[in-house]
């Protein structure tokens, strides 16, 4: 009942409260809405507490930075690695499975700033992997550096269901990941295995034509399987991991179309498991201030996606299919 | 067999729990912390004033379990301090864990760490509660006991920012107001100055952190009175309390200091450096709220609309007590109040009208003043007890205050209500 309790990923963080306290639309606070009385849900040390602390302002926000790129691999024609050289602090900081960062030429303006999935983090030498595909404006621009590039984050909120992940331990998981969304797949994967997972991943190569992240992935003690996802022989595939493994969670990496197809299978066999999808939603600002991730839910509110954390049962009821 | 969800495991909640579990249901009491008792976990003041009569007024309605503890755990009974006779002082470090036990005894399905966040109605009907992990408990009737203090947010807009009291907002999660999420809107309290909410009335310090002759007088009298230095006395911050009953000019020049197992001073906060100067409390330190040199929680900015047998307007199955239901300050306020929410979760469930205490006993004519109190400008500023201030005046008018057990018990026959909450209605 009543308004729906959203949870900000960057509540608590270093980088909260931000701009969005300044303006009263803070996504957690009710003080911070404009609100008079407390009618929030977050477990943490309270927003207004630390936006008062902070003299009545937003605290500083990510910096951009410029970072040497140490490797530039091109998988094919359309899709690139890259292995960039950060600080280890935000290695650490990248290491979550939904972590992005935003990436510009450096001859360019802000207006080239691109969001890129965190494939891997290395956080001992402070190296970060990241995959892109060469696809519009921003990204041929960015291709166009070879020796630096500006990168902007960290920021984290590139899955969607995080808490699912958080919270599942010894279970059986199945990892679905398509074309370039085999990027963000890698994080995720790394975090069921540190909870004691039994996991197996099913990778299409998709549009990118590739599977690009069988290194990373492939020391883990994962049963890996590659199949094109839309085949009959890859439906079946999945359905019968689905039911045959009693899958505590799925993740589904892939665009909105191929998450809803996916859901859809998966309700209409009966089950139950905890889901968690890849955010694919445009991100411009990351910051919550341009709107261009927003999106309407099924009670006509209106969310913005590059920081709220959501159920995906609740998103894909709204506006996501 | 009906299902009670009582919703926050403080005074009135435990109390709203063992009403209901006597009167046949089958209890799920939610507590959002890892204790029972919630701000009583730092309370103890019990008996004195009115709130003599009203424990023995439930003991005789058959409600007498947890004032059987309260009693039994006594550091003092019988204590005078200025404004108040025959008190009795439980000892905080003793009550908790014999109202756990109780409650264990009578098969109550107490969760801990468990919070509500939001409920499931259809119409007008909550049918189930929903927690802080999205998991959902359903039942028949619902008691809402989750208070009216904090959280954080409310402290600091009102108060002197959180000041880390016993329920440990940061550690637990937020009070989320259970009325409110099924659609009503809560009401109010108001200071004179009619800015919003109230802090708690007193603070605990370290007992070891005092003097050896204040420790040792605390052990054996129970309470000691200390003059503060001319320069510090401070009538105004009477207006701050919650608790009006010791809104008294002797608690501005003086501080008065009760043994509950801590040292109970009665001021909501008190400044660290100018408390040292006082002779005694050179080394003293606060135990809680542990910044209680600087704030304390506020409270009564989330009470529910009810009717006097502590039925929710607007919602078909829930029931509210203590600070929930009215601008309440107190353990006995809480106990006698959840009694009654409790005894009648069930009476709801069957369809049978709810009790309603008559006005010519105690606790009757304090839930039913309260309620028509709040309904008032002035009112919503006042605080209501049987302790003090302006109820316990009336209390006296009206010929309701007396500590002769007999002519309570006499009362209560009179109305035929002996032993009504030892009745099992299923």
């Amino acid at each position: 009942m009543g308004d729906l309790k959203l949870k900000c990923v960057d509540a608590g963080s270093e980088f909260c409260p931000c701009y969005l306290a300044e303006t009263n639309d803070c996504i957690t606070c009710s003080h911070l809405q404009g609100k008079d009385f407390c009618d929030c849900n977050w477990t943490g040390v309270c927003i207004y507490q630390e936006y008062v602390w902070n003299g009545y302002k937003s605290k500083n926000s990510r910096e951009i930075i410029g970072s040497k790129i140490i490797n530039k691999k091109n998988i094919n024609k359309k899709c690139v690695l890259l292995k960039l050289k950060v600080t280890k602090t935000l290695a650490r900081q990248l290491r979550e499975p939904g972590s992005y960062v935003f990436l510009r030429n450096p001859n360019v303006s802000e207006y080239f700033d691109v969001p890129m999935s965190v494939m891997d983090a290395d956080e001992l030498n402070g190296y970060i992997y990241i995959a892109y595909k060469i696809h519009g404006t921003k990204t041929k621009k960015l291709d166009e550096s070879n020796k630096n590039v500006l990168l902007r984050g960290p920021y984290w909120n590139g899955v969607l269901g995080f808490k699912n992940l958080k919270t599942t331990s010894n279970s059986n998981c199945l990892v679905i990941a398509r074309g370039i969304a085999q990027a963000p797949t890698v994080l995720v994967v790394k975090k069921l295995i540190r909870n004691n997972n039994n996991v197996t991943v099913i990778l299409d190569k998709g549009n990118i034509n590739e599977i690009f992240i069988e290194e990373f992935i492939k020391g883990l003690n994962v049963n890996i399987i590659q199949e094109n996802l839309k085949s009959s022989k890859g439906k079946f595939l999945v359905e019968k991991a689905l039911k045959e493994e009693k899958v505590q969670l799925v993740f589904i990496g892939g665009s909105s179309s191929f998450q809803y197809e996916l859901m859809k299978k998966i309700d209409g066999l009966n089950l139950n498991p905890k889901i968690v999808i890849t955010n694919n939603k445009e991100m411009c600002c990351g910051e919550g201030i341009c709107g261009s991730c927003s999106i309407q839910l099924e009670d006509g509110s209106i969310i913005k996606l590059c920081k709220t954390q959501i159920d995906v049962e609740k998103l894909l009821k709204g506006g996501l299919r | 067999m009906t299902r009670v969800i009582v919703i926050g495991g403080g005074w009135s909640g435990c109390a709203a729990a063992i009403a209901a579990t006597k009167a046949g249901a089958e209890v799920i009491l939610l507590e959002k912390t890892d204790m029972l008792l919630g701000l009583g976990n730092v309370g103890g003041i019990m008996r004195n004033n009115g709130r003599y009569t009203a424990a023995e007024e439930n003991i005789y309605l058959g409600g007498g379990e947890l004032f059987q503890i309260t009693d039994a755990v006594s550091r003092h009974t019988n204590v005078n301090f200025p404004g108040h006779k025959h008190a009795s002082l439980y000892d905080v470090t003793k009550v908790e864990p014999r109202v756990r036990r109780l409650l264990n005894e009578l098969e109550i399905d107490v969760r801990l760490m468990v919070r509500a966040v939001d409920v499931e109605k259809e119409e007008n009907s909550i049918k189930g509660i929903i927690l802080s992990d999205n998991k959902k408990i359903e039942g028949d009737v619902f008691i809402e006991t989750t208070g009216s203090t904090g959280p954080m947010g409310n402290c600091l807009k009102y108060g002197n920012g959180c000041s880390m009291c016993i329920l440990r907002c940061p550690s637990f999660g937020p009070r989320i107001s259970i009325s409110k999420r099924a659609g009503i809107e809560d009401i109010l309290g108001q200071r004179g100055d009619e800015s919003y909410g109230a802090f708690s009335g007193s603070c605990k310090l370290n007992k070891d952190s005092l003097s050896k002759e204040i420790q040792n007088k605390l052990n054996e009298k129970g309470v000691v009175v200390l003059p503060v230095p001319k320069e510090d006395v401070k009538l105004d911050k009477l207006d701050l309390k919650v608790c009006q009953q010791y809104a008294l000019k002797e608690f501005a020049e003086n501080v008065v200091i009760l043994d509950t197992g801590h040292a109970k001073l009665m001021t909501p906060f008190y400044p660290l450096e100018k408390l040292r100067k006082i002779k005694g409390l050179e080394n003293a330190r606060y135990e809680d709220p542990y910044s209680g040199g600087k704030g304390n929680s506020v409270r009564y900015l989330s009470i529910a609309p009810r009717n006097n047998n502590m039925k929710v307007l607007g919602i078909d199955n829930l029931l509210c007590a203590g600070e929930k239901s009215g601008l309440f300050v107190g353990h006995t306020e809480a106990i006698v109040t959840g009694t009654l929410a409790g005894h009648n979760s069930v009476r709801l469930s069957l369809g049978m009208p709810l009790l309603e205490l008559p006005r010519n006993i105690a606790i009757g004519d304090l839930i039913a003043y309260a309620n028509e109190r709040i309904k008032t400008k002035e009112g919503l500023k006042k605080r209501y007890t049987f302790a003090g201030s302006e109820y316990f005046e009336r209390m006296k008018k009206q010929g309701l205050y007396t500590i002769d057990k007999e002519k309570i018990q006499k009362r209560i026959d009179r109305m035929n209500l002996l032993n009504i909450y030892n009745e099992k209605l299923l």
